[in-house]
Protein backbone atom coordinates (compact mmCIF):
# COMPACT_ATOMS: atom_id res chain seq x y z
CA UNK A 1 0.00 0.00 0.00
CA UNK A 2 1.33 3.42 -0.93
CA UNK A 3 0.53 6.72 0.74
CA UNK A 4 -3.09 7.68 0.21
CA UNK A 5 -2.49 11.27 1.32
CA UNK A 6 -0.56 12.08 -1.86
CA UNK A 7 -1.71 12.08 -5.46
CA UNK A 8 -1.22 8.97 -7.61
CA UNK A 9 1.40 9.61 -10.29
CA UNK A 10 -0.29 8.12 -13.34
CA UNK A 11 -3.60 6.49 -14.22
CA UNK A 12 -4.17 2.73 -14.22
CA UNK A 13 -2.88 0.74 -17.21
CA UNK A 14 -5.34 0.05 -20.00
CA UNK A 15 -5.66 -3.61 -18.97
CA UNK A 16 -6.54 -2.58 -15.40
CA UNK A 17 -8.99 0.02 -16.68
CA UNK A 18 -10.82 -2.55 -18.80
CA UNK A 19 -10.88 -5.09 -15.96
CA UNK A 20 -12.20 -2.63 -13.35
CA UNK A 21 -14.79 -1.11 -15.67
CA UNK A 22 -16.03 -4.56 -16.75
CA UNK A 23 -16.42 -5.63 -13.12
CA UNK A 24 -18.41 -2.49 -12.39
CA UNK A 25 -20.76 -3.19 -15.31
CA UNK A 26 -21.17 -6.84 -14.32
CA UNK A 27 -22.20 -5.73 -10.84
CA UNK A 28 -24.66 -3.30 -12.37
CA UNK A 29 -26.21 -6.01 -14.55
CA UNK A 30 -26.42 -8.49 -11.67
CA UNK A 31 -28.26 -5.90 -9.60
CA UNK A 32 -30.94 -5.72 -12.27
CA UNK A 33 -31.69 -9.41 -12.96
CA UNK A 34 -35.06 -8.52 -14.48
CA UNK A 35 -33.18 -7.20 -17.52
CA UNK A 36 -31.29 -10.42 -18.29
CA UNK A 37 -33.52 -13.26 -17.12
CA UNK A 38 -36.24 -12.91 -19.83
CA UNK A 39 -33.75 -13.41 -22.64
CA UNK A 40 -32.42 -16.58 -21.06
CA UNK A 41 -35.97 -17.81 -20.55
CA UNK A 42 -36.78 -17.22 -24.22
CA UNK A 43 -33.73 -19.19 -25.39
CA UNK A 44 -34.73 -22.11 -23.17
CA UNK A 45 -38.33 -21.83 -24.39
CA UNK A 46 -37.17 -22.07 -28.03
CA UNK A 47 -35.05 -25.10 -27.29
CA UNK A 48 -38.04 -26.94 -25.83
CA UNK A 49 -40.66 -25.85 -28.35
CA UNK A 50 -38.62 -26.30 -31.53
CA UNK A 51 -37.45 -29.67 -30.38
CA UNK A 52 -40.97 -30.56 -29.35
CA UNK A 53 -42.48 -29.39 -32.64
CA UNK A 54 -39.94 -30.82 -35.07
CA UNK A 55 -37.96 -33.37 -33.05
CA UNK A 56 -40.15 -36.33 -33.93
CA UNK A 57 -41.31 -35.11 -37.35
CA UNK A 58 -40.12 -36.14 -40.77
CA UNK A 59 -37.61 -33.31 -40.74
CA UNK A 60 -35.10 -35.52 -38.96
CA UNK A 61 -34.79 -37.66 -42.09
CA UNK A 62 -33.64 -34.71 -44.25
CA UNK A 63 -30.02 -34.95 -45.27
CA UNK A 64 -28.00 -32.51 -43.16
CA UNK A 65 -30.15 -32.88 -40.06
CA UNK A 66 -28.43 -36.08 -39.04
CA UNK A 67 -31.22 -37.94 -37.28
CA UNK A 68 -31.09 -36.07 -33.94
CA UNK A 69 -33.01 -32.80 -34.34
CA UNK A 70 -31.72 -31.59 -30.99
CA UNK A 71 -28.18 -31.47 -32.43
CA UNK A 72 -29.56 -29.50 -35.35
CA UNK A 73 -31.57 -26.96 -33.31
CA UNK A 74 -29.20 -26.48 -30.34
CA UNK A 75 -26.88 -24.10 -32.27
CA UNK A 76 -29.95 -21.96 -33.11
CA UNK A 77 -30.84 -21.48 -29.45
CA UNK A 78 -27.22 -20.88 -28.53
CA UNK A 79 -27.09 -18.24 -31.24
CA UNK A 80 -30.35 -16.83 -29.98
CA UNK A 81 -28.79 -16.34 -26.58
CA UNK A 82 -26.26 -14.03 -28.24
CA UNK A 83 -28.97 -11.37 -28.43
CA UNK A 84 -28.20 -10.91 -24.73
CA UNK A 85 -24.95 -9.31 -25.91
CA UNK A 86 -27.23 -6.38 -26.71
CA UNK A 87 -27.22 -5.65 -22.99
CA UNK A 88 -23.79 -4.10 -23.56
CA UNK A 89 -25.30 -1.19 -25.46
CA UNK A 90 -28.23 -0.85 -23.07
CA UNK A 91 -25.91 -0.68 -20.06
CA UNK A 92 -23.93 2.09 -21.74
CA UNK A 93 -27.13 3.95 -22.60
CA UNK A 94 -28.10 3.75 -18.93
CA UNK A 95 -24.72 5.34 -18.12
CA UNK A 96 -25.35 8.03 -20.73
CA UNK A 97 -28.71 8.79 -19.16
CA UNK A 98 -27.40 9.07 -15.60
CA UNK A 99 -24.39 11.12 -16.74
CA UNK A 100 -21.98 8.51 -15.42
CA UNK A 101 -20.63 8.06 -18.95
CA UNK A 102 -19.65 11.72 -19.07
CA UNK A 103 -17.98 11.43 -15.69
CA UNK A 104 -15.84 8.63 -17.11
CA UNK A 105 -14.94 10.82 -20.07
CA UNK A 106 -13.61 13.50 -17.69
CA UNK A 107 -11.22 10.93 -16.20
CA UNK A 108 -7.84 9.89 -17.64
CA UNK A 109 -9.29 6.73 -19.21
CA UNK A 110 -8.79 5.49 -22.72
CA UNK A 111 -12.01 5.74 -24.77
CA UNK A 112 -11.34 2.25 -26.04
CA UNK A 113 -11.28 0.94 -22.43
CA UNK A 114 -14.77 2.28 -21.76
CA UNK A 115 -16.15 0.73 -24.94
CA UNK A 116 -14.28 -2.57 -24.62
CA UNK A 117 -15.49 -2.99 -21.04
CA UNK A 118 -19.08 -2.77 -22.28
CA UNK A 119 -18.39 -5.21 -25.09
CA UNK A 120 -16.71 -7.66 -22.71
CA UNK A 121 -19.74 -7.40 -20.48
CA UNK A 122 -21.93 -8.37 -23.44
CA UNK A 123 -19.61 -11.23 -24.37
CA UNK A 124 -19.58 -12.58 -20.81
CA UNK A 125 -23.37 -12.52 -20.69
CA UNK A 126 -23.56 -14.39 -23.97
CA UNK A 127 -21.04 -16.95 -22.75
CA UNK A 128 -22.94 -17.56 -19.51
CA UNK A 129 -26.27 -17.94 -21.29
CA UNK A 130 -24.81 -20.11 -24.04
CA UNK A 131 -23.20 -22.38 -21.45
CA UNK A 132 -26.50 -22.84 -19.64
CA UNK A 133 -28.32 -23.58 -22.89
CA UNK A 134 -25.63 -26.00 -23.99
CA UNK A 135 -25.74 -27.89 -20.69
CA UNK A 136 -29.50 -28.10 -20.92
CA UNK A 137 -29.24 -29.36 -24.50
CA UNK A 138 -26.75 -32.03 -23.48
CA UNK A 139 -29.04 -33.15 -20.66
CA UNK A 140 -31.93 -33.38 -23.13
CA UNK A 141 -29.93 -35.72 -25.35
CA UNK A 142 -27.77 -33.67 -27.70
CA UNK A 143 -24.57 -35.53 -28.56
CA UNK A 144 -21.99 -33.39 -30.38
CA UNK A 145 -20.20 -35.43 -33.05
CA UNK A 146 -16.96 -33.59 -32.22
CA UNK A 147 -17.31 -34.46 -28.52
CA UNK A 148 -16.35 -32.20 -25.64
CA UNK A 149 -14.06 -30.17 -27.89
CA UNK A 150 -17.03 -29.61 -30.17
CA UNK A 151 -19.13 -28.33 -27.30
CA UNK A 152 -16.34 -25.89 -26.38
CA UNK A 153 -16.05 -24.80 -30.01
CA UNK A 154 -19.76 -24.06 -29.92
CA UNK A 155 -19.21 -21.75 -26.93
CA UNK A 156 -16.25 -20.11 -28.67
CA UNK A 157 -18.45 -19.26 -31.63
CA UNK A 158 -21.16 -17.93 -29.32
CA UNK A 159 -18.59 -15.70 -27.60
CA UNK A 160 -17.24 -14.30 -30.86
CA UNK A 161 -20.71 -13.73 -32.26
CA UNK A 162 -21.79 -12.20 -28.95
CA UNK A 163 -18.90 -9.73 -29.07
CA UNK A 164 -19.93 -8.75 -32.57
CA UNK A 165 -23.47 -8.25 -31.45
CA UNK A 166 -22.35 -6.34 -28.34
CA UNK A 167 -20.24 -4.06 -30.54
CA UNK A 168 -23.25 -3.40 -32.73
CA UNK A 169 -25.42 -2.54 -29.73
CA UNK A 170 -22.74 -0.29 -28.20
CA UNK A 171 -22.34 1.60 -31.48
CA UNK A 172 -26.09 2.15 -31.92
CA UNK A 173 -26.57 2.88 -28.21
CA UNK A 174 -23.88 5.55 -28.13
CA UNK A 175 -24.96 6.99 -31.46
CA UNK A 176 -28.59 7.43 -30.44
CA UNK A 177 -28.09 7.87 -26.69
CA UNK A 178 -31.59 6.55 -26.25
CA UNK A 179 -32.66 3.29 -24.62
CA UNK A 180 -35.68 2.71 -26.87
CA UNK A 181 -33.69 3.37 -30.04
CA UNK A 182 -30.89 1.07 -28.88
CA UNK A 183 -33.43 -1.63 -28.05
CA UNK A 184 -35.15 -1.20 -31.41
CA UNK A 185 -31.82 -1.49 -33.21
CA UNK A 186 -31.29 -4.96 -31.73
CA UNK A 187 -34.28 -6.16 -33.77
CA UNK A 188 -31.91 -6.42 -36.73
CA UNK A 189 -31.15 -9.73 -35.06
CA UNK A 190 -34.42 -11.21 -36.30
CA UNK A 191 -34.00 -10.82 -40.07
CA UNK A 192 -30.36 -11.87 -39.64
CA UNK A 193 -31.48 -14.91 -37.71
CA UNK A 194 -34.48 -16.06 -39.68
CA UNK A 195 -33.22 -15.40 -43.20
CA UNK A 196 -30.85 -18.29 -42.62
CA UNK A 197 -31.23 -22.09 -42.55
CA UNK A 198 -32.64 -22.03 -39.03
CA UNK A 199 -35.18 -24.83 -38.89
CA UNK A 200 -34.36 -26.64 -42.09
CA UNK A 201 -31.14 -27.39 -43.97
CA UNK A 202 -30.21 -24.87 -46.69
CA UNK A 203 -31.36 -27.14 -49.53
CA UNK A 204 -34.93 -27.22 -48.20
CA UNK A 205 -35.38 -23.43 -48.11
CA UNK A 206 -37.35 -21.46 -50.69
CA UNK A 207 -35.22 -20.04 -53.49
CA UNK A 208 -35.40 -16.38 -52.44
CA UNK A 209 -34.53 -17.18 -48.84
CA UNK A 210 -31.63 -19.30 -50.03
CA UNK A 211 -30.34 -16.35 -52.04
CA UNK A 212 -30.40 -14.08 -48.98
CA UNK A 213 -29.11 -16.78 -46.65
CA UNK A 214 -26.02 -17.18 -48.83
CA UNK A 215 -24.88 -13.62 -48.02
CA UNK A 216 -26.04 -13.69 -44.40
CA UNK A 217 -23.13 -14.21 -41.97
CA UNK A 218 -25.51 -16.00 -39.59
CA UNK A 219 -25.74 -18.86 -42.09
CA UNK A 220 -22.01 -19.55 -41.85
CA UNK A 221 -22.04 -19.27 -38.06
CA UNK A 222 -24.90 -21.75 -37.85
CA UNK A 223 -23.33 -24.17 -40.31
CA UNK A 224 -20.01 -24.08 -38.46
CA UNK A 225 -21.76 -24.79 -35.15
CA UNK A 226 -23.86 -27.54 -36.72
CA UNK A 227 -20.85 -29.17 -38.27
CA UNK A 228 -19.33 -29.84 -34.84
CA UNK A 229 -22.68 -31.11 -33.56
CA UNK A 230 -23.58 -33.37 -36.49
CA UNK A 231 -20.50 -34.17 -38.57
CA UNK A 232 -17.44 -33.73 -36.33
CA UNK A 233 -14.47 -31.54 -37.23
CA UNK A 234 -14.98 -30.09 -40.71
CA UNK A 235 -12.27 -27.55 -41.46
CA UNK A 236 -14.06 -25.77 -44.30
CA UNK A 237 -17.23 -25.15 -42.25
CA UNK A 238 -15.24 -23.95 -39.23
CA UNK A 239 -13.14 -21.56 -41.29
CA UNK A 240 -16.17 -20.06 -43.00
CA UNK A 241 -17.86 -19.60 -39.62
CA UNK A 242 -14.79 -18.00 -38.10
CA UNK A 243 -14.36 -15.62 -41.03
CA UNK A 244 -18.04 -14.60 -40.96
CA UNK A 245 -18.09 -14.01 -37.18
CA UNK A 246 -14.65 -12.37 -37.28
CA UNK A 247 -15.64 -9.89 -39.98
CA UNK A 248 -18.90 -9.09 -38.18
CA UNK A 249 -17.10 -8.52 -34.86
CA UNK A 250 -14.32 -6.44 -36.43
CA UNK A 251 -16.79 -4.16 -38.19
CA UNK A 252 -18.98 -3.58 -35.14
CA UNK A 253 -16.08 -3.13 -32.68
CA UNK A 254 -14.46 -0.58 -34.99
CA UNK A 255 -17.76 1.26 -35.30
CA UNK A 256 -18.23 1.23 -31.51
CA UNK A 257 -14.80 2.74 -30.79
CA UNK A 258 -15.31 5.32 -33.57
CA UNK A 259 -18.64 6.47 -32.17
CA UNK A 260 -17.16 6.72 -28.66
CA UNK A 261 -14.30 8.90 -29.93
CA UNK A 262 -16.59 11.24 -31.85
CA UNK A 263 -18.81 11.47 -28.78
CA UNK A 264 -15.94 12.80 -26.68
CA UNK A 265 -14.49 15.40 -29.00
CA UNK A 266 -17.60 17.03 -30.47
CA UNK A 267 -20.49 16.40 -28.14
CA UNK B 1 -2.63 26.98 -13.22
CA UNK B 2 -5.44 27.76 -15.66
CA UNK B 3 -4.91 29.92 -18.73
CA UNK B 4 -7.75 30.73 -21.08
CA UNK B 5 -7.11 32.62 -24.33
CA UNK B 6 -9.89 33.85 -26.59
CA UNK B 7 -11.84 30.66 -25.89
CA UNK B 8 -14.91 30.21 -28.09
CA UNK B 9 -17.70 27.70 -28.49
CA UNK B 10 -20.42 27.73 -31.11
CA UNK B 11 -23.14 25.08 -31.16
CA UNK B 12 -24.81 24.32 -34.48
CA UNK B 13 -24.17 25.91 -37.86
CA UNK B 14 -25.45 28.72 -40.08
CA UNK B 15 -28.62 30.49 -39.00
CA UNK B 16 -29.15 28.15 -36.08
CA UNK B 17 -25.68 28.67 -34.63
CA UNK B 18 -25.61 29.54 -30.96
CA UNK B 19 -22.50 31.40 -29.82
CA UNK B 20 -22.37 30.16 -26.25
CA UNK B 21 -18.86 31.46 -25.54
CA UNK B 22 -17.58 34.34 -27.65
CA UNK B 23 -13.92 34.84 -26.87
CA UNK B 24 -13.13 34.57 -23.19
CA UNK B 25 -9.76 35.33 -21.58
CA UNK B 26 -8.78 34.77 -17.98
CA UNK B 27 -6.05 33.34 -15.85
CA UNK B 28 -6.21 31.59 -12.49
CA UNK B 29 -3.05 31.53 -10.36
CA UNK B 30 -2.04 28.64 -8.15
CA UNK B 31 -3.99 28.49 -4.89
CA UNK B 32 -6.60 31.00 -6.04
CA UNK B 33 -10.35 30.58 -5.94
CA UNK B 34 -11.67 32.05 -9.15
CA UNK B 35 -15.40 32.71 -9.37
CA UNK B 36 -17.17 32.72 -12.72
CA UNK B 37 -20.38 34.53 -12.01
CA UNK B 38 -23.35 34.79 -14.32
CA UNK B 39 -27.01 34.06 -14.96
CA UNK B 40 -28.29 30.88 -16.65
CA UNK B 41 -27.08 30.70 -20.23
CA UNK B 42 -24.21 33.15 -19.74
CA UNK B 43 -21.70 30.52 -20.88
CA UNK B 44 -20.13 29.59 -17.54
CA UNK B 45 -20.78 25.85 -17.76
CA UNK B 46 -19.69 25.72 -21.39
CA UNK B 47 -16.35 27.23 -20.31
CA UNK B 48 -15.95 24.63 -17.56
CA UNK B 49 -16.85 21.75 -19.91
CA UNK B 50 -14.19 22.92 -22.35
CA UNK B 51 -11.57 23.13 -19.59
CA UNK B 52 -12.62 19.65 -18.40
CA UNK B 53 -11.98 18.29 -21.96
CA UNK B 54 -15.64 17.34 -22.34
CA UNK B 55 -16.30 19.85 -25.10
CA UNK B 56 -13.93 20.77 -27.89
CA UNK B 57 -13.51 24.56 -28.25
CA UNK B 58 -14.50 26.08 -31.60
CA UNK B 59 -11.70 28.61 -31.27
CA UNK B 60 -9.00 29.89 -28.95
CA UNK B 61 -7.03 27.78 -26.50
CA UNK B 62 -6.86 26.78 -22.86
CA UNK B 63 -4.21 25.23 -20.64
CA UNK B 64 -4.85 23.45 -17.37
CA UNK B 65 -1.87 22.73 -15.10
CA UNK B 66 0.32 23.65 -18.08
CA UNK B 67 -1.33 21.12 -20.42
CA UNK B 68 -3.28 22.05 -23.53
CA UNK B 69 -6.90 20.84 -23.37
CA UNK B 70 -6.90 19.72 -27.01
CA UNK B 71 -3.35 18.43 -27.36
CA UNK B 72 -2.83 16.73 -23.98
CA UNK B 73 -6.32 15.81 -22.76
CA UNK B 74 -5.22 12.87 -20.59
CA UNK B 75 -2.64 14.95 -18.70
CA UNK B 76 -5.34 17.57 -18.17
CA UNK B 77 -7.76 14.89 -16.90
CA UNK B 78 -5.23 13.57 -14.40
CA UNK B 79 -4.71 17.15 -13.10
CA UNK B 80 -8.24 18.20 -12.23
CA UNK B 81 -11.19 16.97 -10.24
CA UNK B 82 -14.65 18.14 -11.23
CA UNK B 83 -18.05 18.35 -9.62
CA UNK B 84 -20.34 19.32 -12.47
CA UNK B 85 -23.92 20.55 -12.40
CA UNK B 86 -25.33 17.13 -13.19
CA UNK B 87 -23.68 14.82 -10.72
CA UNK B 88 -23.51 11.79 -13.05
CA UNK B 89 -23.79 8.97 -10.54
CA UNK B 90 -24.91 5.40 -11.17
CA UNK B 91 -27.85 4.66 -8.84
CA UNK B 92 -27.04 0.94 -8.70
CA UNK B 93 -23.49 1.55 -7.46
CA UNK B 94 -22.63 1.90 -3.77
CA UNK B 95 -20.94 5.10 -2.62
CA UNK B 96 -17.83 3.33 -1.42
CA UNK B 97 -17.59 1.29 -4.64
CA UNK B 98 -17.58 4.49 -6.70
CA UNK B 99 -14.74 6.03 -4.67
CA UNK B 100 -12.64 2.87 -4.58
CA UNK B 101 -13.10 2.24 -8.29
CA UNK B 102 -12.16 5.81 -9.19
CA UNK B 103 -9.18 5.77 -6.83
CA UNK B 104 -7.85 2.75 -8.68
CA UNK B 105 -8.59 4.19 -12.13
CA UNK B 106 -6.57 7.30 -11.25
CA UNK B 107 -3.70 5.01 -10.32
CA UNK B 108 -3.84 3.94 -6.65
CA UNK B 109 -3.39 0.29 -5.79
CA UNK B 110 -6.29 -1.57 -4.18
CA UNK B 111 -5.37 -1.00 -0.51
CA UNK B 112 -4.50 2.67 -1.05
CA UNK B 113 -7.74 3.31 -2.91
CA UNK B 114 -9.66 1.71 -0.04
CA UNK B 115 -7.94 3.92 2.55
CA UNK B 116 -8.49 7.04 0.44
CA UNK B 117 -12.18 6.22 -0.08
CA UNK B 118 -12.72 5.72 3.66
CA UNK B 119 -10.97 9.03 4.39
CA UNK B 120 -13.08 10.95 1.90
CA UNK B 121 -16.36 9.41 3.03
CA UNK B 122 -15.51 10.69 6.48
CA UNK B 123 -14.56 14.15 5.16
CA UNK B 124 -17.93 14.58 3.45
CA UNK B 125 -19.86 12.97 6.32
CA UNK B 126 -20.99 9.84 4.49
CA UNK B 127 -19.05 7.19 6.46
CA UNK B 128 -22.17 5.37 7.56
CA UNK B 129 -23.82 5.60 4.10
CA UNK B 130 -20.96 4.38 1.92
CA UNK B 131 -22.30 0.83 1.84
CA UNK B 132 -25.67 1.89 0.47
CA UNK B 133 -26.60 2.20 -3.19
CA UNK B 134 -26.40 5.75 -4.51
CA UNK B 135 -30.01 5.46 -5.68
CA UNK B 136 -31.08 5.72 -2.04
CA UNK B 137 -29.15 9.00 -1.42
CA UNK B 138 -30.78 12.40 -1.03
CA UNK B 139 -29.82 15.28 -3.32
CA UNK B 140 -27.48 16.76 -0.71
CA UNK B 141 -25.78 13.39 -0.14
CA UNK B 142 -25.22 12.98 -3.87
CA UNK B 143 -23.58 16.40 -4.04
CA UNK B 144 -21.27 15.50 -1.18
CA UNK B 145 -20.37 12.14 -2.74
CA UNK B 146 -19.79 13.96 -6.03
CA UNK B 147 -17.38 16.33 -4.29
CA UNK B 148 -15.59 13.37 -2.68
CA UNK B 149 -15.26 11.72 -6.11
CA UNK B 150 -13.79 14.95 -7.49
CA UNK B 151 -11.15 14.93 -4.75
CA UNK B 152 -10.21 11.24 -4.93
CA UNK B 153 -6.81 11.73 -6.61
CA UNK B 154 -5.74 14.86 -4.69
CA UNK B 155 -6.16 17.08 -7.75
CA UNK B 156 -4.25 20.39 -7.78
CA UNK B 157 -7.17 21.95 -9.63
CA UNK B 158 -10.84 21.66 -8.87
CA UNK B 159 -13.74 22.63 -11.16
CA UNK B 160 -16.97 23.25 -9.30
CA UNK B 161 -19.89 24.02 -11.60
CA UNK B 162 -22.65 25.55 -9.49
CA UNK B 163 -21.82 23.33 -6.52
CA UNK B 164 -24.57 24.66 -4.29
CA UNK B 165 -27.45 25.27 -6.72
CA UNK B 166 -30.61 23.80 -5.24
CA UNK B 167 -29.05 22.97 -1.87
CA UNK B 168 -30.48 23.93 1.49
CA UNK B 169 -28.55 26.58 3.48
CA UNK B 170 -26.89 24.03 5.79
CA UNK B 171 -25.56 21.89 2.92
CA UNK B 172 -24.43 25.05 1.14
CA UNK B 173 -22.54 26.16 4.21
CA UNK B 174 -20.89 22.71 4.45
CA UNK B 175 -19.70 22.91 0.83
CA UNK B 176 -18.37 26.45 1.42
CA UNK B 177 -16.40 25.24 4.41
CA UNK B 178 -14.92 22.36 2.43
CA UNK B 179 -13.91 24.71 -0.41
CA UNK B 180 -12.24 27.11 2.05
CA UNK B 181 -10.36 24.20 3.56
CA UNK B 182 -9.16 23.07 0.14
CA UNK B 183 -7.92 26.58 -0.56
CA UNK B 184 -5.89 26.48 2.64
CA UNK B 185 -4.32 23.26 1.31
CA UNK B 186 -3.25 25.12 -1.83
CA UNK B 187 -5.82 23.71 -4.26
CA UNK B 188 -6.73 25.98 -7.16
CA UNK B 189 -10.49 26.25 -7.60
CA UNK B 190 -12.56 27.41 -10.56
CA UNK B 191 -16.08 27.92 -9.29
CA UNK B 192 -19.15 28.92 -11.25
CA UNK B 193 -22.15 30.29 -9.48
CA UNK B 194 -25.33 32.26 -9.90
CA UNK B 195 -25.11 33.39 -6.31
CA UNK B 196 -23.34 36.67 -5.73
CA UNK B 197 -23.09 35.92 -2.06
CA UNK B 198 -21.21 32.74 -2.87
CA UNK B 199 -18.70 34.49 -5.10
CA UNK B 200 -18.27 37.28 -2.54
CA UNK B 201 -17.77 34.76 0.24
CA UNK B 202 -15.35 32.37 -1.48
CA UNK B 203 -13.64 33.89 -4.49
CA UNK B 204 -10.37 35.82 -4.53
CA UNK B 205 -11.06 36.89 -8.05
CA UNK B 206 -14.34 37.17 -9.89
CA UNK B 207 -15.23 37.34 -13.58
CA UNK B 208 -18.79 38.25 -14.43
CA UNK B 209 -20.05 36.55 -17.58
CA UNK B 210 -22.97 37.68 -19.69
CA UNK B 211 -23.89 36.53 -23.21
CA UNK B 212 -20.75 34.47 -23.65
CA UNK B 213 -18.25 37.19 -22.80
CA UNK B 214 -16.63 38.43 -19.62
CA UNK B 215 -18.31 41.70 -18.76
CA UNK B 216 -16.09 42.60 -15.79
CA UNK B 217 -13.29 41.07 -13.82
CA UNK B 218 -11.43 41.84 -10.61
CA UNK B 219 -11.48 41.13 -6.90
CA UNK B 220 -14.93 41.39 -5.33
CA UNK B 221 -13.77 44.63 -3.65
CA UNK B 222 -12.46 46.12 -6.91
CA UNK B 223 -15.72 45.40 -8.62
CA UNK B 224 -17.72 47.01 -5.83
CA UNK B 225 -15.45 50.03 -5.76
CA UNK B 226 -15.82 50.40 -9.52
CA UNK B 227 -19.54 50.86 -8.95
CA UNK B 228 -19.16 54.17 -7.16
CA UNK B 229 -19.02 54.44 -3.42
CA UNK B 230 -22.67 54.46 -2.48
CA UNK B 231 -26.03 53.05 -3.43
CA UNK B 232 -29.33 54.76 -2.83
CA UNK B 233 -32.31 52.42 -2.44
CA UNK B 234 -35.83 53.78 -2.47
CA UNK B 235 -38.61 51.45 -1.37
CA UNK B 236 -41.96 51.91 -3.12
CA UNK B 237 -45.49 50.57 -2.83
CA UNK B 238 -45.27 48.16 -5.77
CA UNK B 239 -43.41 47.46 -8.95
CA UNK B 240 -45.57 49.74 -11.10
CA UNK B 241 -44.84 52.57 -8.73
CA UNK B 242 -41.14 51.70 -8.85
CA UNK B 243 -41.18 51.90 -12.64
CA UNK B 244 -42.84 55.36 -12.47
CA UNK B 245 -40.28 56.45 -9.92
CA UNK B 246 -37.40 55.28 -12.09
CA UNK B 247 -38.78 57.29 -14.99
CA UNK B 248 -38.97 60.38 -12.80
CA UNK B 249 -35.36 60.01 -11.59
CA UNK B 250 -33.77 59.20 -14.95
CA UNK B 251 -31.74 56.49 -16.62
CA UNK B 252 -29.35 56.01 -13.69
CA UNK B 253 -32.18 54.48 -11.64
CA UNK B 254 -32.77 50.73 -11.93
CA UNK B 255 -35.92 48.92 -10.91
CA UNK B 256 -35.29 46.01 -8.52
CA UNK B 257 -38.64 44.56 -7.48
CA UNK B 258 -40.48 47.21 -5.51
CA UNK B 259 -37.35 49.33 -5.24
CA UNK B 260 -35.36 51.66 -7.37
CA UNK B 261 -31.61 51.69 -6.97
CA UNK B 262 -29.16 54.45 -7.93
CA UNK B 263 -25.36 54.09 -7.76
CA UNK B 264 -23.32 57.24 -7.15
CA UNK B 265 -20.03 58.46 -5.75
CA UNK B 266 -21.73 61.18 -3.70
CA UNK B 267 -24.58 59.30 -2.05
CA UNK B 268 -26.00 62.02 0.25
CA UNK B 269 -26.29 64.63 -2.54
CA UNK B 270 -27.93 62.13 -4.87
CA UNK B 271 -30.31 61.09 -2.12
CA UNK B 272 -31.47 64.69 -1.63
CA UNK B 273 -31.90 65.16 -5.38
CA UNK B 274 -33.85 61.92 -5.80
CA UNK B 275 -36.23 62.83 -2.94
CA UNK B 276 -36.95 66.13 -4.68
CA UNK B 277 -37.57 64.47 -8.02
CA UNK B 278 -39.97 61.99 -6.45
CA UNK B 279 -41.88 64.68 -4.59
CA UNK B 280 -42.27 66.67 -7.83
CA UNK B 281 -43.62 63.54 -9.55
CA UNK B 282 -46.04 63.01 -6.67
CA UNK B 283 -44.53 59.72 -5.59
CA UNK B 284 -44.49 58.82 -1.91
CA UNK B 285 -41.53 56.54 -0.98
CA UNK B 286 -42.11 53.93 1.74
CA UNK B 287 -38.50 53.92 2.81
CA UNK B 288 -35.08 55.14 1.80
CA UNK B 289 -31.60 53.80 2.46
CA UNK B 290 -28.05 54.71 1.60
CA UNK B 291 -25.55 51.79 1.52
CA UNK B 292 -22.17 50.63 0.34
CA UNK B 293 -22.52 48.58 -2.87
CA UNK B 294 -22.67 44.78 -2.86
CA UNK B 295 -21.62 42.43 -5.64
CA UNK B 296 -25.32 42.29 -6.46
CA UNK B 297 -25.17 45.86 -7.67
CA UNK B 298 -22.19 45.16 -9.89
CA UNK B 299 -23.93 42.15 -11.32
CA UNK B 300 -27.24 43.83 -12.05
CA UNK B 301 -25.43 46.74 -13.56
CA UNK B 302 -23.57 44.51 -16.01
CA UNK B 303 -26.25 42.02 -16.89
CA UNK B 304 -29.79 43.25 -16.35
CA UNK B 305 -29.47 46.92 -17.15
CA UNK B 306 -26.20 46.57 -19.05
CA UNK B 307 -27.42 48.55 -22.06
CA UNK B 308 -27.70 51.72 -19.98
CA UNK B 309 -24.04 51.61 -19.16
CA UNK B 310 -22.49 50.87 -22.52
Amino acid sequence: MSDHTVAPTKPASQATQIRLLTIRMLRKVMREPAVTIPNLAISVFFLFTYNGAFGSSGVTSFPGVGGNYLNFILPVTVLFSSISGGAAGLTLVADLETGYFRRQLSMPLSRASIVLAAILLGAIQVLVQATLILCLGLLMGADPAAGVGGALALLGFALLWGMGFAGYSVATGLKTGNAQAAQAATFIFFPLMFLAPVFLPMEQLAGWIQAIAKVNPTTYMLEAMRSVMIQGWVASSLIKGLVAAGIFATITLTAAVRVARSKTSRA
Amino acid sequence: MIEVNNLQKTFGKGDEAVHAVRGVDFQVDEGQIFGLLGANGAGKSTCVLMLATLLAPTGGSARVNGFDVLEQPNEVRQSFGAALQETGLDPLQKGVELLELHGRLYGYDKATAKARAADLLETVGLSSDGGRRIGTYSGGMRRRLDLAAALIHHPRILFLDEPTTGLDPASRRAIWEEVSKLKSEGVTVLLTTQYLEEADQLADHVAIMADGVIAATGTPDDLKAGMGADVVDVDLADEAEAIRAAAAVGSEAKVVGNEIRISATDGPAVLARVMNQLREAGIEPKGVSLTQPTLDDVFLNLTDGGSDHE
